[in-house]
């Protein structure tokens, strides 16, 4: 089980990965991206997060409260553009030089962890070609161990998702399923040696972020497996398309108009009481021919 | 208001959810009647409004406001009420009339500057003052409601400068001040295509911010004198709080009336 042998691998120590949780508008990577943080401060390593998207207050709720120390939050969101002239941390901030500042600020030593909420914020104001490149830097430049970002996939072009998704390691797209009841991770894990290894889990976050990861959704009420790959036109119509078991015998039964059944045949060859016959009187022209023309005929 | 929209949402004027951000949106159909619910709502509920008026009058609001039982005028009279009449102050600000005292909120009409920066700090500056001049009047959190964002993207704005400014008015309003913000997006369905300057994209980008989203869309069955079209409504959140409804509506003069798919009075 891939997923699960990866968070195991959060657990302990992993150099220069770069993991991505991708995700869509119907279900938020962000849970998973708390959950990563979390692992890494019960790792006890400084963490240090370029918050663009959500206030602090949102990202340190259900963080183990004993590490809180080692959590340090880049203010991004207050005032991302200096519109405000308070700015903590600027998008114009974003390169490798600067973050690499900020993290060697901190006391430790320890190399520490980053994490970029999101990342699809900072390509509406970035390059994406540059963003590349300072990602690229700050993995191999010692300052920090582990990267993990943010990326919104509907909100970018397929080349600029796949570019990103190149850098990482490790990337874990998650989408909803069953109304995001739960959430389908899709892990995909290159090796150093090179192999890539791909797996499809299904897990839940609860509240207190810790995981629930099954193999299968569990089997509730209305749970799908996968959805059906053909869609049924009757469903959710506000009036009924459907017939019911009595109604589609009935239907079997009709006998349509121009279908040539036994019954009918039967019919027609049967000559009717009463029916009309044809006299015909052959003139001088008509080359009447006593044979029967349609006696080639197999009726 | 609408009395059956707030039992769906479990809102009244006396007790609403702080720091929300509700997403309105609409496909082949017109989502303005849950922006006259939201004005009114935030008006009885006492709380300071700002209004971004970009593709109707005053008058108008006002006069549907009137049939909903809320005074406009006198709301902006009172300061409970501040209303960007964006319609009437663009011939000023497009023909360098500097007099104007709107001209650093519209500034995205001139071009080429690319920026809402203008248009966010009239927010900032109508709703940060707590309880204006008149010390005796407290009112409610800040709320600010945007009709449409769509617009913008006509005249001209990118997406990416919209979604700069949603943001910053979801940092100060909702985060900071502990108010709320409605914003309206109308999509067309033949923007399906992957362009980043749609309606579409805006919507998608949107979606992930918003705490509350309301999907106006036509039947799919097409048009129905009794059923007008249908909204569905998404609580987002994690587990059991995510949740997803569908109802459809029917407008009416004084209001508009909501029910579960297929229980609508004309059918039943």
């Amino acid at each position: 089980h891939l997923f699960s042998l990866l968070l195991t691998l959060l657990k302990t120590a992993d150099l220069n990965c770069v993991y991505s949780p991708s995700d869509t508008s119907s279900y938020s990577g962000r849970d998973l991206l708390k959950y990563c943080i979390n692992c890494a401060l019960k790792r006890e390593e400084d963490v240090h997060v370029l918050g663009f998207e959500v206030p602090e207050q949102e990202l340190r709720s259900e963080l183990d409260s004993n590490n809180k120390h080692l959590f340090h939050f880049h203010n991004a969101y207050s005032d991302p553009l200096g519109w405000r002239k308070q700015s903590s941390f600027t998008v114009e901030q974003f390169s490798a030089e600067n973050i690499t500042r900020l993290v060697r600020e901190t006391k430790h030593a320890k190399a520490s962890v980053l994490v970029i909420d999101s990342l699809s914020w900072i390509e509406r104001h970035h390059n994406p070609v540059a963003i590349c490149q300072q990602l690229h830097k700050l993995k191999k430049g010692g300052a920090i161990r582990t990267i993990c970002c943010l990326l919104h996939m509907d909100l970018h072009q397929q080349g600029i998702v796949e570019s990103i998704c190149h850098l990482a390691n490790t990337v874990i797209t998650v989408t909803a399923v069953n109304n995001a009841l739960y959430a389908e991770a899709k892990t995909t894990h290159r090796k150093k040696s090179g192999k890539v290894m791909q797996e499809e889990e299904f897990f839940t976050v609860m509240e207190n972020l810790s995981l629930s990861i099954e193999k299968r959704p569990s089997q509730s009420g209305h749970a799908q497996v996968h959805s059906d790959a053909k869609v049924d036109p009757a469903s959710n119509l506000t009036f009924n398309l459907r017939l019911s078991e009595v109604e589609r015998e009935a239907k079997e039964k009709v006998a349509l108009p121009f279908v040539f059944s036994q019954e009918k045949k039967s019919a027609l060859l049967k000559k009717g009481q009463g029916s009309g016959r044809i006299i015909y009187e052959p003139d001088a022209n008509d080359d009447f021919d006593e044979e029967d023309p349609d006696d080639d005929l197999d009726i | 208001m609408f009395p059956e929209l707030n039992s769906i949402l479990s809102s009244s004027p006396e007790n609403f959810t702080e720091g929300e951000f509700i997403l309105l949106s609409d496909r082949q159909a017109d989502a303005s009647f849950l922006i006259h619910h939201y004005l009114t709502f935030y008006l009885r509920a006492r709380c300071r409004v700002c209004f971004l008026g970009l593709v109707q009058s005053f008058s108008h609001y006002s006069v549907v406001s009137q049939r909903l039982g809320v005074n406009l005028t006198q709301a902006k009279e009172k300061g409970q009420l501040v209303f960007l009449e964006a319609l009437k102050a663009s011939p000023g600000v497009l023909l360098g009339d500097e007099s104007s005292d709107k001209t650093a909120a519209l500034d995205y009409l001139r071009s080429p500057c690319p920026e809402l920066r203008g248009l966010y700090e009239f927010v900032w500056n109508s709703l940060s003052r707590a309880g204006g001049e008149d010390a005796a009047e407290s009112w409610g959190p800040p709320v600010l409601i945007i009709d449409d964002l769509s617009v913008l993207l006509s005249l001209g704005v990118s997406a990416g400068a919209i979604l700069d400014f949603t943001h910053y008015c979801q940092a100060t309003i909702c985060s900071q001040l502990q108010g709320s913000m409605i914003a309206l997006v109308r999509c067309d369905d033949e923007e399906y295509d992957e362009d980043e300057e749609s309606s579409n994209y805006l919507l998608k980008a949107l979606s992930h911010q918003c705490s509350l989203s309301l999907r106006v869309e036509g039947l799919s069955t097409g048009y129905c004198r009794d059923i007008h079209g249908q909204v569905e409504i998404w609580w987002r959140g994690r587990g059991m709080k995510n949740q997803r409804k569908i109802f459809q509506y029917k407008v009416h003069d004084k209001g508009a009336s909501f029910f579960a798919p297929g229980t609508s009075r004309a059918v039943l």
